[in-house]
């Protein structure tokens, strides 16, 4: 008799991808313990490209000997670096991560304004930590535009965008992209909250330029995360991976002291915090995950 | 709810059976499949499945499907099982009948929606159950997660008019599918569902998670299995296997009373990296919407 025991299988979906070398699975969880970067089991091929570009760079023969370099080299937290650069290539666009834009929109703009009008407050301090050239920034300032005649009536919207890199910061405050950082930005904001520069390219309008603060900020700079006090919510997209365990918990610390109770910490898309801090609580919204400090009334601090 | 609607609901139920035929294989395949983790009589499920040709013929052409990347078509249920693992053709199977219980005519609830979520649920129900070691076998919780929402299927063909009434409200309001029952017929799919569970003479703790999925703290028994096929259902509609539209919340799974409820049973569950789960799920997603669609045939979702 065949029972179920002896036809245990595979997980389902995988045969297109079982050519992938089982090396990379590992690679895979080194990334994640890491940085906190996931590759789902459907995009380990690029896991598997970038590894590819690497071994050519280090000259290792096999996915198993570039294993070698990832955790025996001397050399080996450098590689990792230079991988995670490879892998997070290209993530920087503008309307790149629409379920986090919806969850804004949909769920927490309701929930603060509700919670802040109680308060008197009508004012919203909103964080890009780490904002590369501005792609973040830029579409946070045109979805909160667009809740200006509604939701957001009456209300002062602040948002800081800091970056480690001046010239990061100095592209960002030019606001000017071409088709690449555009691929996903509908013709519907192009044409309300852009202006051509030339036939390639297109500059962000004032009215949205003028919500943003671009400034360097380092985020190990403790003196200077002391300040940032008042937040509503806090992006952090892929910045978090290159720090170490210590340095990467007490970012996070400073994060949760700077949000107001009942503020929002999000993460790039695929990647996780993996137990850092036990005060945040984890929430699901549709398609996306976010980190609240709880409300003081919903007295689950 | 007062007697009065539950003896609507017990009423319209009973006349579920003028309805198309329930496969007579499906009743016995449940029991069989959802007897113990380990020693499935594989054999006896391919006997059971061959007295049913017209389940056995659908269940061979998605088991064909390039899906399944098999060199060859099988030739029998047999080496279906063989070559696919009975996991895969279990889900096939199941799949299969209760499609054809419920055929997919002008539902309110699109049904390929709803079976993605039922196959979403009930695959994550057994990886729940699978992190959490010996508690909640993990074939009860797929079996759990398969049929929690039968209501829906009550709802769609014994009270059409008044559920579509709730549909719409759901999407207009992107309020979840209870609350919108709640609010707008006085009763749920849980209500329904369990009606026809009774009648089905279902194992006691299939109806306990059908009738409670949404209120564990009103189940009597089995709740650690309730609590995580709750937390299965939520984490779904998290992660596009929901109804097919925009629900406006925010889970907080750990401060869930179910997960109060189950990490008590099963205290591996603090350690359980949920993000990673959740991350895992998304691979599935994929798999999911192909099975359903090779299963059902093309029907465009609604979203």
């Amino acid at each position: 008799m065949i029972t179920a025991a002896q036809t245990a299988m595979t997980p389902p979906g995988t045969q297109s991808k079982e050519t992938v070398d089982p090396v990379y699975r590992q690679i895979r969880d080194l990334v994640y313990k890491v940085s906190g970067i996931y590759k789902a089991e459907e995009k380990l091929y690029l896991l598997a490209d970038g590894c590819g570009r690497r071994m050519k760079q280090v000259n290792a023969r096999s996915p198993r000997d570039y294993w070698d370099h990832l955790t025996a080299h001397p050399s080996r937290d450098g590689e990792l670096r230079q991988l995670l650069n490879e892998i997070t290539i290209g993530e920087t666009y503008l309307f790149r991560s629409p379920p986090q834009l919806d969850a804004l929109r949909k769920v927490i703009l309701p929930e603060l304004v509700a919670e802040k009008t109680k308060q008197i407050t009508k004012r919203l301090r909103i964080w890009s930590a780490g904002c590369s050239t501005g792609e973040e920034p830029y579409t946070l300032a045109m979805n909160l535009l667009e809740e200006s005649d509604r939701l957001l009536k009456g209300w002062t919207i602040e948002i800081l965008a800091t970056d480690l890199n001046d010239r990061s910061v100095e592209t960002a405050k030019a606001g000017i992209y071409g088709d690449y950082a555009l691929r996903s930005t509908t013709d519907y904001f192009k044409r309300k909250y852009f202006s051509a520069v030339d036939q390639k390219k297109l500059e962000v309008r004032p009215e949205v330029k003028k919500l943003i603060t671009f400034s360097r900020l380092n985020l190990q700079d403790d003196a200077k995360m002391l300040f940032m006090k008042g937040m509503d919510l806090i992006f952090c997209c892929n910045v978090l991976i290159y720090f170490d365990g210590p340095s990467k918990s007490k970012v996070i610390s400073h994060f949760f002291s700077d949000l107001n109770f009942g503020g929002y910490f999000f993460l790039g898309t695929s990647e996780s915090l993996v137990k850092l801090n036990e005060q945040f609580h984890l929430v699901h919204f549709p398609g996306t995950i976010a980190y609240w400090k709880p409300s003081l009334t919903s007295g689950k601090l | 709810m007062n007697e009065a609607v539950i003896a609507t609901i017990r009423e319209r139920v009973q006349r579920i059976e003028a309805m198309p035929a329930i496969p007579a294989v499906f009743l016995p395949l449940l029991k069989l499949l959802g007897n113990s983790s380990e020693d499935i009589p594989v054999e006896q499920v391919v006997q059971l499945v061959s007295y049913d040709n017209s389940i056995a013929a659908q269940c061979m052409r998605v088991a064909s499907s390039p899906l399944f990347g098999l060199a060859s078509s099988p030739k029998s249920i047999k080496s279906a099982v063989i070559s696919l693992g009975l996991r895969r053709v279990e889900t096939i199977l199941l799949t299969c009948c209760l499609g054809q219980a419920f055929p997919a005519k002008k539902w309110a609830l699109d049904p390929t929606v709803f079976w993605r979520h039922s196959m979403g649920c009930a695959l994550v129900c057994r990886k729940f159950s699978e992190k959490l070691g010996h508690g909640v076998d993990s074939e009860k919780a797929y079996m759990a997660g398969l049929l929690h929402d039968i209501g829906f299927m009550v709802n769609c063909m014994s009270f059409s008019d008044e559920f579509e009434v709730a549909m719409k409200r759901a999407l207009q309001e992107e309020i979840s599918l209870d609350a919108a029952e709640l609010a707008t017929m006085g009763f749920t799919h849980c209500d329904t569902g369990r009606a026809l569970a009774e009648k089905w003479n279902l194992a006691k703790e299939l109806v306990e998670v059908i009738a409670h999925h949404h209120g564990v703290e009103d189940s009597q028994s089995d709740q650690s299995l309730v609590a995580l096929v709750h937390l299965g259902d939520l984490l779904c509609r998290m992660r596009g296997l929901g109804y097919g539209y925009y629900e406006r919340q925010r889970v907080d799974l750990i401060s869930d009373p179910a997960w109060a409820v189950l990490l008590a049973a099963q205290p591996e569950l603090g350690d359980m990296d949920l993000v990673r789960f959740t991350f895992e799920l998304d691979e599935a997603v994929e798999e999911i919407h192909a099975v359903v669609s090779a299963v059902l045939g093309p029907t465009p979702a609604r979203t």
